[in-house]
């Protein structure tokens, strides 16, 4: 067991502590006989704490005994630190992409959102080759507003002033 | 009775009827396989267009549609990992591993013909004992409720790959997202924090987008350029066709799973997903190797498809004999009875025999049909596998932001999609198993809903839940369920 598997376990640990707390405020028994509405989430939650301690102490114990076992194996190589470095950066681009294209979306309509989208993706994942890069933005928004919009009239959303009308020439 | 079969099957032979089951088929797959539009809605879509329509042509159409919508739904799931409809989650993770093992054509005619004998087989028991099981069905109170939600539950141990903690506690935060909205039964707002986007609760097709297809685009936008598998390897369904044997191996599996699909399709508000779980968490707990299970596990697929296509027969069963929808989709049914002037319920089969036994012969061709009709679709839909893997994969993301505003053409949902698809990826990062955490979701509400009233009913006394058989029988059930494989496990998969 890795010790970076310690830290999101704390995380896991603060949020159903975090909402435990919270469902302690709900309204417990309303009625003879009615749970009300704190029970059950408090039940769950409760469980779901008291679980993540157990995985918590698993993961501790785990880490010790590795750690007594190969002191000097947590050395990594810089070839594998670029390739986490990497991998981080890829990542990173594509989650930018996605929250920039569905937070304008509303704003400059779903046309305008996903072309730019499209190509914004396709680069970060690391296409070059400017046949694709060209071509696809049209062909995958073409095609989705076709079958969404015209097809099965899906009210996709459109964009405010100048951008709604312009996708109103469209669907 | 023979001469009502013999006039159905010469009445479905009719042009225009052979036409609405090709279409009705072809259109239920469409729907089931793209995310956002589901089944029911798929139904409800068609509904007005039967208007003009003779009765049983209509119910050809709309049946037709509900069987291609239950099977359509797996296409998306083994090709591209995206679950067209919650029940099809279990073929996302057996199917679509086994795809990205280059498998894609194997799984493809495992579901296919799994599905198609499932549907079969429900046909056959609607025919035959229609009465038995819509009188079994009407014996589910609150606490039958609940002690078969446990039961669906309970596979969570099945469903935990490696770590079985990990997989409770996947499963328990499943629950607790199934509380987020206002409580059905106080009107209390739950862990909404003044926000209105969770007022409504967490659509099951939201999280589940999110956490299975957008945190595996995300998974796979990690790897190198040149390394990187959005699309399966597909050469062609020929030669890939399972052998007999295989079917023979897992002959116990294959007899279970419809008969679990059938029973919980015919209790009213089950349905195909908890049919599915249930086959799927079954068939991990009975199998020889339970490690295999999330990684392309052949059973898993086979139990989960014969069970979801199975309750549909079992759906329509307690529609017809009761009038009880025993689906989201049976429901929409239930509308469409009404615009052609019809009551589903006991009177119908004496009152209009020509239409209850039409329907039978309608459902039982329309899955003899969807044997080829699914070829179709799996073509139509594996034109976008051709694509080159950047524009496949940014394909695939805005078929996944589409489905998730056409729930309810709101931008809040594609937020939480976005949301739980970095939820998905940080738990696929650190091995928690997601399946759990669906398992828990989608039937988190239904068993909280069902252990209140049955303790409304019972004035505050948990007692009520052992003192009725069947729910006692499904408690001790559940609890077996949960404790066996964690003695029957390899001792590997023991270690946390």
């Amino acid at each position: 067991m890795k010790k970076n598997e310690i830290v999101p376990t704390l995380i896991i640990i603060a949020f159903f502590g975090l909402m435990l707390i919270h469902a302690m405020g709900l309204r417990f028994v309303k009625r003879f006989g009615e749970m009300g509405s704190g029970f059950w989430p408090i039940l769950i939650l409760a469980a779901a704490f008291l679980l993540s301690i157990l995985l918590l102490i698993s993961h501790l114990i785990k880490f010790q005994r590795e750690r007594k076992q190969a002191p000097e194996e947590r050395s990594t190589s810089s070839e594998e630190g670029i390739d986490l470095k990497n991998r981080r950066k890829r990542l990173a681009l594509s989650v930018v992409c996605l929250l920039g294209y569905i937070l304008l979306m509303p704003w400059i309509g779903f046309v305008l959102s996903t072309l730019l989208y499209v190509f914004a993706f396709i680069l970060a994942l690391g296409e070059r080759r400017r046949l694709i890069l060209a071509i696809s933005p049209f062909l995958v928004t073409g095609l989705t507003v076709i079958v969404f919009a015209k097809l099965i009239l899906m009210p996709l959303p459109r964009g405010v002033d100048i951008f709604a009308a312009f996708s109103r020439l469209i669907y | 009775m023979l001469e009502h079969y013999l006039t159905a099957f010469s009445t479905i032979f009719l042009p225009q009827n052979l036409l609405a089951l090709c279409l009705g088929g072809l259109w239920g797959l469409m729907a089931g396989a793209l995310p956002g539009i589901s089944t029911s809605m798929g139904v409800v879509l068609l509904t007005p267009f039967t208007y003009s329509m003779s009765p049983l042509t209509a119910f050809t159409i709309l049946v037709s549609a509900y069987c291609g919508g239950i099977t359509g739904g797996s296409i998306t799931s083994i090709l591209f990992g995206i679950p067209g409809e919650p029940s099809s989650v279990p073929t996302v993770i057996e199917g679509h591993s086994l795809a990205k093992q280059g498998r894609a054509a194997y799984a493809l005619w495992v579901f296919l013909l799994c599905s198609i004998g499932g549907g079969l087989f429900s046909v056959f028991v609607m025919m035959a004992a229609t009465p038995l099981i819509a009188n079994f069905a009407l014996q589910f109170g609150p606490p039958e409720y609940f002690g078969l939600t446990m039961l669906g539950l309970s596979v969570v141990s099945g469903l935990s790959g490696g770590s079985v903690l990990k997989g409770l506690i996947s499963c328990l935060f499943g629950i607790f997202l199934a509380t987020i909205g206002t409580d059905g039964i106080t009107g209390v707002e739950r862990f909404t924090f003044g926000t209105t986007i969770l007022l409504g609760g967490i659509s099951f097709i939201t999280a589940m987008v999110g956490l299975l297809a957008v945190s595996e685009i995300l998974i796979e936008a990690e790897e190198p350029f040149q390394q990187y598998k959005g699309s399966v390897d597909y050469k062609g369904m020929r030669g890939e066709m399972p052998r007999v044997s295989e079917f023979k191996r897992h002959w116990l599996i294959l007899t279970k799973s419809p008969i679990i699909g059938t029973v919980i399709g015919a209790l009213p508000g089950a349905g195909a997903t908890i049919a599915a779980f249930l086959a799927y968490g079954e068939a991990a707990r009975s199998s020889k190797n339970p490690e295999k299970f999330g990684h392309g596990a052949v059973d898993g697929l086979m139990a989960a498809e014969c069970a979801n296509n199975a309750s549909t027969g079992g759906s329509m069963t307690i529609l017809l004999s009761l009038g009880i929808p025993g689906s989201n989709t049976t429901a929409m049914l239930i509308a469409a009875f009404m615009i052609h002037g019809l009551q589903p319920g006991p009177l119908l089969l004496g009152q209009r025999p020509d239409i209850v036994y039409g329907i039978f012969v309608a459902m039982l061709m329309a899955n003899l049909f969807l044997l080829g009709l699914t070829i179709i679709g799996i073509r139509l839909f594996l034109q976008l596998n051709r694509l080159p893997y950047s524009v496949f994969s940014v394909a695939i993301m805005i078929l996944c932001v589409v489905g998730a505003f056409g729930l309810s053409n709101n931008m809040d949902d594609i937020y939480l999609m976005f949301l739980f698809g970095l939820i998905g990826y940080y738990m696929r990062k650190y091995s928690f198993p997601i399946a759990p955490a669906v398992l828990g979701l989608v039937l988190g509400n239904l068993a909280e809903l069902s252990l209140r009233r049955t303790l409304l009913l019972s004035l505050g006394d948990p007692l009520i839940l052992i003192s009725r058989p069947i729910s006692a029988i499904l408690l001790a059930a559940s609890i077996f369920s949960i404790l066996y494989p964690l003695f029957k496990r390899p001792k590997a998969l023991k270690s946390v």
